[in-house]
């Protein structure tokens, strides 16, 4: 699904010049679900908005479904971005002004689905994640668990075969934490690709392969044995 | 889509509640002053409109410079509407009218009343004012001498209920007409309002007394240039003889002399708002004010913008957020660019709501300040709000674009990951548009200021006379006019009737200008010529220079005696003037002969706008306006006293009186009506714009908590926190009123032009608006300062 070779970013402000990524190449299976690992500043977030598409890499190949988009312009890679990835951030990033309900349907509306399908499809997710009951509420009224699910019910709702998430724990205590890593591992199961970035080793450990990243290079990968892929 | 936009639109405004008031009221209250402006021009650009072929009537005048006395008036001789209408293939008809200055007594059986405004018309009056008439037939009622049209009003005081049509009319005691018409007021504004037309079509053929007003009405399709110069070819040969037997001399000698003299067309629709001179038939409009006024809105609806442009970027921090979200889950540019515009587009239609409400509001005011009488639900009103509909939506995609496309260019990856709460971007034109904002606020302050300075200079300036306790009452009956002089001594029995007199004019009336000639000489002087009585000069108060006033005893009734003013003296050079003789050329060219006996003091009896002219006053007994001058104490019981003794005099008449003051100080009502609106639309611009700073201070501390947390644990008192938080506002304000001086002095300028009395270019105004802004923005911005000062560090610090 995923093949990066050599990738490159460079961060250039008027005095310093940094190296976020150094020739970084690695693949990612259909289904599998790969935990990126790495002290502050090893270059994890770059590397998932390069994945993501939200940036371009300096030089260097990247190929997303058998199709090269390392220096494809915003327009295209936002059509890519819409049909194909779904984004889980540490701090959830839920739009204050809306319901749970209706930040879910945002990437339907951006997809152009039509009105009723939108309904039936938001709450059917909400039912499976168990947040129907708070539909019509605001993020603030919910706790950060919560968010947290609403934010993953939001990545979800058009189906995306790539789930990037950044630090989905990051901002919750472990029993909400272990919630939603439970969420991510039934999506994994159920056939999506999940990439995460995390700093913790106990959410690293319900993926089924870790990245660890150094300035900017890989400096090892490692099969987990706990969890298996699935097929 | 756009169901989801509106939905963030106003759950947005509902979580930014003094944001969205300052947004939404700003414009709203830009939106009523634009509303207002447009109703009001929309109002002075509708003079005329309702004539058919508005576009081909012309009302003729007289431009002349007479021994270097300009005169510029629509006025005309009683032959030229005749000559227009046979001599000329290209005229389709014309009219001559004369007004008659005062009111006039009418009687219809026991029926009495006062009529405002008469004028005496030719029968084509109506063919070209196209009045409608309920009874009678346009063209031919005004054919008889003894016709007389009626508006509906008129001949409802009149007749009552009754069809006035073939009624008779008593005009003044004196002779009697027939209601030949009864016409509806006309549907629009005009330069004149007649409330009844008599027939006079009889031709006095001098051409060289003006005396009337003529209106021509061209065919369609003739070529105004052409006609005109036929015009002044045609008439230059008839005033020729005229001037030959009159000044002695032919046309080409009286033009050799330096003198100038030129039969003028200006088109009927132009007249309220572009003619400004003398002898009008009623005060006209002003076309500076529209001028101002359209600034005004212009200036208004620009701080109101800028503030939303302000306040939008300065808080696109906490939109951030939500355009990343957008972003990342497949919002392109030119969605978020849109969802941005429909917000304020939103708020602008919110505020166009709330602007119709307040229009409806300040239209009494308005209307009661500008002595109009608009309303808002009248014929335009779909015109109204398809322009109020154009201004608010440019308004919304203008003011909305800047952030719009600011916000929407926001990197998704920074702003979601909370490195971009605050933006740097855009700190440079919200500076910017701080200054524009000040610039035109300041603007307007200096030239509030200047205006009021002019309108207290025409009040204190020293007019010349003193119109106080002076009452002045039209005599109706020859009778009376007769022997008035003998009646004086009635009135004064009285000890608070201080003095009588009489005059043919009065301050705020535009008198006579006839020709006048020094024995001896063969220059003709044109001056300004009053009639007055006794004690005139006392009553009036006006002071004596040289000679001596009239004085009954010391004159003899076969002697003209004649007191000129200083500007006669000085505009004419005449030396020594007391005790020689000076004539008054009548038509035919014969002179009469009067003794100078003084010089008085100037005094002024148009409005400020125009210089004092060369006057002449005689004495005598022929005199229609009595004037008396009264004590301050128990002046209705005077009245009262003056009233019972004059209807015994005059029974026929009921007692009519105006007080002189006033009818000087209606002159300059109308600056001082502009004045007022100017000053609460600058209240009102300054409103905005403190509503735009105030908005803007509180996200700049807003921006700075971070900053003034980590200050003040450093040890940073309140004061320094303030003067750090002030300082950035202060310094674009200082900025602004760099670049508001030059235009204020410049618009000053050309405003103070329009008075021949004018105050000088004051520097106080300049620093004193200075001075107010700064104080306007220290006092909005230090409110959010403080707040910010004394704000408790940790909780700040935390909040990072």
């Amino acid at each position: 699904m995923i093949k990066l070779n050599e990738l490159t970013k460079v961060y250039r402000t008027d005095e310093i010049e940094s190296t976020a990524l150094n020739a970084v190449s690695f693949e990612i299976s259909k289904g599998e679900f790969v935990s990126v690992m790495g002290p502050s500043g090893c270059g994890k977030s770059t590397l998932l908005n390069i994945l993501g598409m939200l940036d371009k890499p300096e030089s260097g190949s990247y190929q997303f479904l058998g199709e090269e988009v390392a220096h494809l312009n915003e327009k295209k890679r936002s059509e890519i971005r819409k049909k194909n990835i779904g984004f889980i951030f540490q701090n959830f990033n839920l739009i204050d002004e809306l319901t749970v309900f209706e930040n879910i349907e945002i990437p339907l509306l951006y997809n152009n689905v039509p009105a009723s399908e939108r309904k039936q499809r938001v709450n059917e997710l909400l039912e499976k994640i168990g947040i129907a009951h708070r539909a019509s509420h605001f993020p603030q009224q919910l706790s950060g668990g919560q968010q947290q699910r609403v934010a993953v019910a939001r990545a979800l709702i058009t189906k995306p075969p790539l789930i990037l998430a950044d630090e989905p724990t990051g901002n919750l205590d472990s029993s909400h934490g272990n919630e939603v890593m439970e969420l991510m591992c039934e999506l994994n199961e159920a056939g999506t690709t999940i990439v995460m970035v995390t700093h913790s080793s106990h959410d690293a450990s319900y993926s089924g392969r870790i990245i660890n990243l150094l300035d900017g290079q890989v400096v090892s990968e490692k099969k987990n044995k706990l969890v298996q892929p699935a097929i | 889509m756009i169901k989801n936009y509106i939905k963030v639109a106003f759950r947005s405004l509902n979580k930014n509640k003094i944001y969205a008031i300052i947004n939404i009221l700003g414009l709203a209250l830009g939106l009523t002053v634009t509303i207002l402006v447009f109703l009001f021009v929309k109002d002075e650009t509708s003079y005329e409109k309702h004539w058919s072929g508005y576009e081909r009537i012309y009302r003729t005048g007289i431009k002349a410079d007479l021994m270097g006395q300009k005169m510029n008036a629509p006025v005309s001789p009683s032959p030229m509407a005749n000559a227009f209408r046979t001599e000329f293939t290209d005229v389709e008809t014309a009219t001559r009218i004369r007004t008659v200055n005062q009111e006039i007594m009418v009687s219809h059986e026991e029926t009495k009343v006062y009529i405002q405004k008469g004028v005496y018309a030719d029968s084509t009056f109506f063919k070209v004012f196209d009045y409608e008439f309920v009874h009678g037939d346009a063209m031919t009622a005004l054919n008889e001498d003894n016709a007389i049209v009626l508006t509906e009003e008129s001949a409802n005081k009149l007749f009552g209920d009754k069809n006035a049509l073939g009624g008779v009319v008593r005009y003044d005691d004196r002779r009697d007409y027939i209601v030949k018409g009864i016409v509806k007021e006309p549907k629009g504004h005009a330069h004149f309002q007649f409330d009844m037309f008599m027939a006079n079509n009889n031709i006095r053929n001098v051409w060289m007394s003006n005396n009337n007003y003529t209106y021509v009405k061209l065919k369609e399709g003739a070529d105004f240039n052409s006609f005109q110069a036929e015009m002044r070819r045609n008439f230059m040969k008839k005033i020729e003889p005229d001037v030959e037997r009159f000044m002695k001399i032919t046309v080409e000698e009286f033009l050799a002399q330096g003198n100038a003299f030129e039969y003028q067309l200006m088109p009927v629709k132009d007249i309220h708002l572009h003619s400004k001179q003398d002898w009008e038939i009623a005060q006209n409009g002003n076309i500076m004010y529209i001028y101002v006024f359209m600034g005004i809105a212009i200036l208004v609806i620009l701080i109101a913008g800028i503030n939303f442009m302000n306040l939008s970027t300065a808080r696109s921090g906490k939109r951030a957020k939500e355009v990343g979200v957008r972003k990342v889950t497949g919002a392109s540019r030119k969605m978020l660019i849109v969802q941005f515009l429909t917000e304020s587009v939103i708020q602008s239609f919110i505020a166009l709501f709330l602007a119709f409400i307040l229009v409806e509001l300040f239209l009494p005011g308005f209307n009661n300040i500008m002595e109009t009488n608009i309303s808002l639900f009248n014929d335009h009103l779909g015109t109204t709000i398809v322009f109020a509909l154009i201004v608010t939506i440019i308004y919304g995609l203008f003011a909305g674009s800047y952030p719009a496309f600011f916000l929407s260019a926001f990197q998704p990856i920074a702003v979601l990951k909370g490195d971009l709460t605050k933006t740097k971007g855009g700190t440079l034109l919200r500076k910017g548009l701080v200054i524009t904002q000040f610039t035109a606020s300041t603007i307007l302050i200096i030239g509030m200021i200047i205006i009021f300075n002019q309108i207290s200079y025409m009040h204190n300036k020293d007019i010349g006379f003193s119109g106080e306790q002076v009452i002045v009452v039209p005599l109706q009956t020859d009778a009376m006019t007769q022997n008035f002089r003998n009646y004086k001594d009635i009135f004064l029995k009285n000890p608070k009737v201080e003095s009588v007199t009489r005059a043919s004019y009065y301050p705020g009336d535009t008198p006579n200008q006839n020709q006048f000639v020094m024995e001896g000489s063969e220059e003709q002087l044109p001056l300004w010529n009053m009639e007055v009585d006794y004690d005139y000069f006392k009553t009036m108060g006006i002071e004596l220079v040289e000679g001596r006033k009239f004085e009954r005893e010391k004159e003899s009734d076969s002697i003209v005696y004649c007191i000129l003013n200083e500007t006669a003296v000085k505009s004419f050079n005449i030396e020594n003037a007391v005790g020689k003789r000076i004539g008054d050329i009548n038509p035919n060219g014969d002179v009469r002969y009067g003794t100078i006996i003084g010089i008085v003091k100037d005094f002024h009896i148009e409005g400020f706008n125009q210089p004092i002219r060369p006057m002449i006053l005689s004495i005598n007994n022929n005199v229609w306006f009595a004037s008396f001058k009264i004590s301050s104490d128990d002046m209705n019981a005077t009245i009262s006293y003056i009233e019972e003794e004059w209807n015994k005099l005059e029974p026929s008449h009921p007692f009519r009186y105006t007080f002189l003051d006033q009818k000087f100080g209606a002159l300059i009502k109308q600056q001082e009506n502009f004045g007022t609106m100017f000053l609460f639309l600058t209240i009102l611009a300054i409103i905005i714009s403190a509503m735009g700073l105030y908005g803007l201070a509180s996200y700049t501390a807003a921006q700075k908590t971070k900053e003034i947390g980590i200050r003040k644990v450093l040890g940073a008192s309140v004061p320094r926190i303030m003067t750090m938080l002030t300082k950035d506002f202060i310094k674009l304000v200082l900025v602004a009123n760099i670049f508001a001086w030059p235009i204020t002095y410049l618009l000053a300028k050309n405003w103070l032009s329009n008075f021949s009395y004018q105050i000088d270019m004051p520097v106080l105004p300049y620093i004193f608006a200075t001075l107010l802004a700064l104080l306007i923005a220290l006092i909005t911005v230090s409110f959010q300062a403080y707040q910010a000062a004394v704000s408790d560090p940790v909780s700040a610090l935390k909040y990072e």
